[in-house]
């Protein structure tokens, strides 16, 4: 019978015996005086931590609530005594304890034991007369030091850290990389300004630039490594006659340096994105499977680390990286925003209008549910075996199978067929060794200046709406406009006819189908080079119906075209 | 939304009001001419009207704050070298008397600054302390980046935190504040920091290897327990969490590590709780959760003009029985 109190301090461990047995229900306010609290508490057994690294190790485990070596063998001295009770202050460590072998001891840790705590905190020197008070605040400095130290170290979010560092990265050298670009444009376009035109491509333009140097040296220079044939000739017939200023060896140089920044930094750029998404794919397969290496990155890297992401609901993934929008929306009593980050998943991207929040509702759900399984899974933790171990495969099966869920659901919504592509989420990685964005003529429909001409309205309506609807919705009407009906069927049948293609063959056909617009682009502009005196509606209405090709394109393209693409709209406005 | 920071360039410009003239920036940038301008880069000057818009509106409300931005008063501070330091009515705190009033305290490791601070040299003929050759070390403290010192110039009646004493620091962040609490309980009191997120918490373990009167404990301060063999019971709690439940987080800690009769401030910001309601009203709903964790409000006042609605409640911890 009795009742015994364990107190962790520092120093040591201190077991404490009551005196009075029914310390705690009668809830004693003599402990509040030292005398008191030295009357109604015998010290009895002090186990001092011997160094600092026992009492880093002590304490490390005490915050995880797990019962140490040296703790279980100072409760063995209590393995005699029966039918008594001990105090701990932590329910968690009150369990652990309780389910040691031997010990016989009813194990209290509820809220009564805490004015027994307090009274031993505050009166710690006075019991327990070995400790030196300046001995216990030296210990509590060098333990609070080395136990923060400590959980710095092996702070679990460090495969989280390097995501969500490398997306980071990645956004500034996307950044960086473009002004650099434009740069390296305008120098070398006081040189040659004509290449700009017939070049759209950064990469290719910085390559060509440090392959040919001055202009005349561009009959002499072998472009075919950089630039299609047809490319490559009207380069050098443009070199001919281009009206650039002459410009000196040293005026060269420094343009080639910086043209060189531009192909290194495009070369890091792969890498950080090849090393980003095999980060990705390993620390979070399901999340990858359903949003894609740069989305999930992002999502990670705004809720700061995986597991919080994991802990998060649905709802809140669905609109993560919209807070501003939120917030108003709550204040003012508004609509709740439908996305954030996850609006450039490539499903939310696959669906028009109203499914847009559709789709992003149910992909955020899905990926909370992947989340969790990425989180929180143990794969081979339990077995040692590695051949237990689940593939990758496997481990994404959960991903991989919402996403089809929700492609299927997408299709009935839409109410037609449309393609399944299993990599529609891989980024740039597959990508075709080069390239290229041909040039485009100015488009003043873009403008909106004048604001009279149709296309420019509907382009402005939905930016100022926020909601960044974009082309897709717009086919069905100008669809109608378009007076080239048969190249819209002949696309829809290609359409089809890949959608019968099995999926290895997506991303051949996905280039095939690059390679059929780009020439479909080339014919359409050689006819509208022939036609220029024509007149401007005529060529208004031509140009918009090649847009919407393009579209319908588009959307069965793979990600990284599409990406490109918009890259291209966006220069063009 | 690419507009926005270059709304709120704008609107750092115009001093310390910065904060809110930057958010009147942005607002200014909100249409779409703004945020043309802004993005172009080359046609600046439209989007800069917006950001430059917003910084007058935001002036008037920072107040005093404007003309007294930390950069100005701390530079003028330098430059007059004529600075006389007073006692605040606080132990621990001082003023600086120069072309601007300045928020001192005495720095514990001289000749160091923690974040970038201003610091001020006397020669000690005004402190009546025993070693009257020595010059004493003082560091600006920043109202617009630490709230107790906003706290402190609102006019707080108590702040708790005195010479000597033991105080329980939650949300201690990079530990700018935490600095300024250490030189003022001084080398005979500790304080016990306490931050949850590890980027924090490496610079605030930085700041303690030079002060040993700060013991810094990376922890949730949700869960207590897990640094309890750290802590004897304190004199004082200073809480600035910023969470929902913060009034919760704060009752346990009293609960296990305040005195009775010990004090706390808590730092309460009315977005972090609720974002929809008055900010009144959450005020007074904290306040209420506050008496129901055995914490006897004594005061609260607002941070006006250093945060916008931020409120600091003063307390008293009784045990609930």
């Amino acid at each position: 019978m009795g009742l015994f109190i364990l107190s962790e301090t520092s120093a040591g461990y201190a077991l404490f015996k009551a005196k009075d047995k029914k310390l705690l229900k009668d809830g004693d306010k003599n402990l509040n005086s030292v005398e008191g609290a030295v009357n109604a508490l015998k010290l009895k057994k002090f186990t001092k931590f011997e160094n600092a690294v026992t009492a880093l190790n002590e304490a490390a485990a005490l915050s995880d609530s797990k019962v140490s070596p040296m703790l279980s063998t100072l409760l063995d001295e209590l393995k005699d005594e029966t039918k008594s009770s001990l105090a701990v202050a932590d329910p968690k460590l009150g369990n652990a304890i309780a389910q040691l072998p031997g010990l016989s001891l009813k194990v209290l840790s509820d809220s009564s034991t805490q004015d027994v705590y307090r009274a031993i905190r505050e009166h710690l020197p006075s019991l327990v007369t070995d400790l030196v008070p300046a001995e216990v605040d030296s210990t509590r400095l060098g333990l609070s030091h080395s136990l923060s130290r400590h959980k710095l170290k092996f702070s679990p979010d460090k495969v989280d850290t390097m995501i969500i560092q490398s997306i980071g990265s990645l956004d500034v050298l996307d950044k960086q990389l473009n002004t650099y670009a434009m740069r390296v444009k305008e120098w070398y376009g006081w040189h040659f300004p004509e290449l700009a035109k017939i070049l759209n491509d950064n990469l290719a333009y910085s390559r060509v630039v440090i392959k040919m140097g001055f202009r005349s040296n561009a009959r002499e220079a072998d472009l075919s490594t950089i630039l299609p044939e047809e490319i490559e000739t009207a380069v050098k017939a443009a070199a001919e006659i281009s009206m650039g200023t002459e410009i000196s060896d040293e005026d060269l140089e420094a343009t080639t340096a910086l043209a060189e920044q531009v192909v290194d930094l495009t070369e890091h750029r792969q890498s950080l994105s090849n090393y980003l998404s095999t980060r990705m794919q390993a620390l979070a397969p399901n999340l990858t499977a359903l949003v894609g290496d740069l989305v999930g990155a992002r999502l990670i890297a705004h809720s700061g680390s995986l597991m919080n992401l994991a802990k998060s609901p649905g709802s809140t993934i669905q609109i993560l990286g919209a807070e501003k929008a939120l917030f108003r929306a709550l204040k003012t009593k508004h609509d709740t925003p439908k996305y954030g980050l996850i609006y450039h998943a490539s499903l939310i991207g696959q669906a028009t209008g109203k499914n847009k929040g559709k789709i992003a509702r149910m992909l955020a759900a899905k990926s909370a549910l992947g989340l969790r399984v990425d989180a929180l899974s143990t794969w081979g933790i339990t077995s040692e075996n590695p051949a237990d171990e689940p593939t990758e495969e496997e481990k994404s099966q959960l991903g991989r199978d919402a996403r089809i869920g929700i492609e299927r659901r997408l299709r009935a919504l839409e109410g037609k067929p449309l393609k399944s592509l299993p990599n529609a989420n891989a980024t740039s990685l597959g990508a075709p060794k080069w390239e290229l964005k041909e040039a485009r003529k100015y488009n003043p429909d873009v403008d909106g200046l004048a604001g009279d001409e149709p296309a420019a309205k509907k382009s402005k309506k939905a930016q100022v709406n926020g909601t960044p609807k974009k082309t897709v919705q717009e086919e069905p009407e100008s669809s109608e406009v378009e007076d080239d009906t048969t190249m819209m069927d002949a696309d829809a049948g290609a359409q089809e006819s890949d959608s019968d293609d099995d999926a290895g063959d997506a991303s051949k056909a996905a280039k095939k189908a690059e390679k059929e617009a780009r020439k479909a682009r080339k014919a359409e502009r050689a006819a509208k080079r022939e036609a220029k005196a024509a007149k401007k509606a005529a060529k208004e209405a031509k140009k918009s119906g090649g847009d919407d090709k393009e579209e319908k394109k588009r959307k069965r393209d793979d990600d990284e075209v599409k990406d490109a693409k918009k890259k291209k709209k966006k220069n063009k406005d | 939304m690419a507009f926005t920071p270059r709304g709120r360039g704008g609107g750092g410009r115009g001093g310390f009001g910065g904060d809110r003239g930057g958010r009147g920036g942005g607002r200014g940038g909100f249409g779409d001419r703004g945020g043309r301008g802004g993005g172009r880069g080359g046609f600046g000057d439209r989007g800069g009207r917006g950001g430059g818009r917003g910084a007058p509106r935001g002036g008037p409300r920072g107040g005093r704050g404007g003309a007294r931005g930390g950069r100005g008063g701390a530079a003028g501070a330098r430059g007059g070298a004529k600075v006389i330091v007073e006692p605040h009515r606080h132990a621990g705190v001082f003023v600086g008397r120069g072309k601007e009033d300045l928020l001192l305290t005495r720095n514990i490791t001289p000749g160091e600054s923690v974040y970038g601070e201003k610091r001020i040299s006397v020669g000690s003929d005004k402190t009546s302390d025993d070693a009257p050759a020595t010059s004493v070390e003082y560091r600006v403290w920043n109202p617009f980046r630490s709230k107790l010192a906003a706290a402190i110039l609102g006019g707080v009646d108590d702040i708790y935190v005195r010479p000597g004493a033991k105080v329980l620091y939650l949300g201690a962040a990079s530990g700018t504040s935490v600095s300024h609490v250490a030189d003022i309980v001084g080398p005979e009191g500790t304080v016990y920091a306490v931050e949850f997120s590890h980027r924090s918490g490496r610079d605030l373990i930085n700041m303690a290897t030079h002060r040993t009167n700060v013991i810094p404990i990376v922890e949730d301060a949700r869960h207590p327990l897990k640094y309890r063999m750290l802590l004897p019971m304190v004199d004082a709690i200073f809480a600035d969490v910023a969470q929902p439940d913060q009034a919760r987080i704060v009752g346990l800690n009293a609960s296990l590590f305040l005195k009775v009769g010990g004090g706390v401030l808590i730092s309460i910001k009315a977005n972090c709780i609720d974002s929809t309601a008055k900010p009144e009203v959450v005020f007074a709903q904290e306040v209420q959760k506050m008496r129901e964790m055995g914490l006897k409000p004594k005061e609260q006042l607002t941070l006006e003009p250093f945060e916008r609605d931020h409120a600091i409640v003063a307390a008293i911890y009784q045990r609930p029985e």
